[in-house]
């Protein structure tokens, strides 16, 4: 259901994005989805051939590049890639962090037939 | 075979309910706003029907119920006789920010001290929309496993502060509390946990002082009716 939502917003960008060509048939679209936005991409891709089927998007390919999950340390500046969800610096151990990635949601390209 | 090109986008989507976000929070400048997060059946509407029965001699406070379908939640809460206002989100697992606006004229805003956004019941995607809040909350109840702050670690990190209801069953269940505050620790350090009992009323009372410490004091004085 979660993923239903994001890609109708998807579908919205895409259509924007579209706007300024004519445009018979796209091949694929490329998005960027971060860890932390708890979306699928086996739900993603469903969502994708919903909302596809019947128009230019229908038989696309569906590129999802996931964004690993990175933080900063407050403390030590150290930056670094956040496994297992703990958020601690492994560098100074302290536990005040700032998320850099991993929260993307990002329609990055599109591949269109011209 | 046709040439294919490809067309550079680049389109973050989540910048229209950010900028939506940001609006909300600008119109509810003077006012307090809570978004009260957990899963159906976590006792987010018995733990705010318990808030408001402390806090309404305390502070003006209104209430956005969200769910997806009925208006039984803003029933309940209408008993308090507090402004309420459901949004029943037609199937969405969420609120976001543009439901949040289409009900803010609904609401005599310069004279409420805070604002209850109840969440859709669900520990996913609540978590990573804003709708204008000051701080997210999230009420856990024990019962729903100790295991949850680990599989939907986001609704955790997200959230200021953390209930953990129905601590009364804790002695019928085999979850570990005190490894339960550890889980949501490594995950969000800084979080207020509160461990209450919405259904004896234990701990209601330092949650809504706690409620209460965030009111912003450019607004109207809580204590004058």
């Amino acid at each position: 259901m979660h993923e239903m939502s994001l890609m109708s917003g998807v579908f919205e960008a895409i259509d924007a994005a579209l706007e300024a060509y004519q445009v018979p048939r796209v091949t694929k679209v490329k998005l960027q989805v971060g860890r932390l936005t708890n979306a699928e991409p086996d739900a993603l891709d469903f969502a994708f051939q919903a909302f596809a089927a019947g128009t230019p998007m229908e038989g696309a390919v569906l590129e999802i590049e996931l964004v690993p999950l990175a933080g900063c340390c407050k403390e030590c500046a150290r930056e670094f890639e956040i496994e297992g969800l703990v958020f601690y610096c492994p560098e100074c151990k302290s536990p005040s962090i700032h998320i850099v990635r991993g929260r993307e949601l990002v329609l990055e390209s599109l591949e269109v037939e011209a | 075979m046709s040439d294919v090109k490809e067309i550079k986008v680049m389109s973050n989507l989540r910048t229209a309910n950010e900028i939506q976000a940001r609006d909300n929070r600008h119109t509810l400048e003077q006012v307090f706003v809570c978004n009260l997060l957990g899963s159906p059946g976590a006792g987010k509407t018995t733990l705010l029907e318990r808030t408001l029965a402390e806090l309404t001699a305390r502070a003006k406070v209104g209430v956005i119920e969200g769910d997806i379908y009925t208006t039984k939640d803003a029933d309940r809460i209408a008993h308090y006789g507090v402004p309420v206002v459901q949004i029943n989100t037609g199937g969405g697992c969420h609120l976001d920010a543009s439901m949040v606006a289409a009900v803010l004229p609904r609401f005599d805003l310069a004279r409420l001290d805070m604002l209850v956004i109840e969440n859709v019941g669900n520990l996913v995607c609540p978590a990573d929309f804003d709708l204008g809040e000051d701080i997210k909350a999230v009420v856990l109840s024990i019962t729903e496993g100790d295991d949850k702050p680990v599989k939907y670690p986001l609704i955790f990190r997200n959230s200021k502060a953390v209930v953990l209801n129905k601590l009364d069953l804790a002695g019928f269940t085999d979850v570990n509390v005190s490894k339960l505050e550890q889980d949501i620790r490594a995950i969000n350090p800084e979080a207020e946990i509160f461990q209450v009992s919405c259904r004896t009323g234990d701990g209601v009372d330092r949650w809504c002082d706690w409620l209460l410490s965030n009111l912003k004091q450019t607004g109207t004085a809580p204590n004058i009716n």
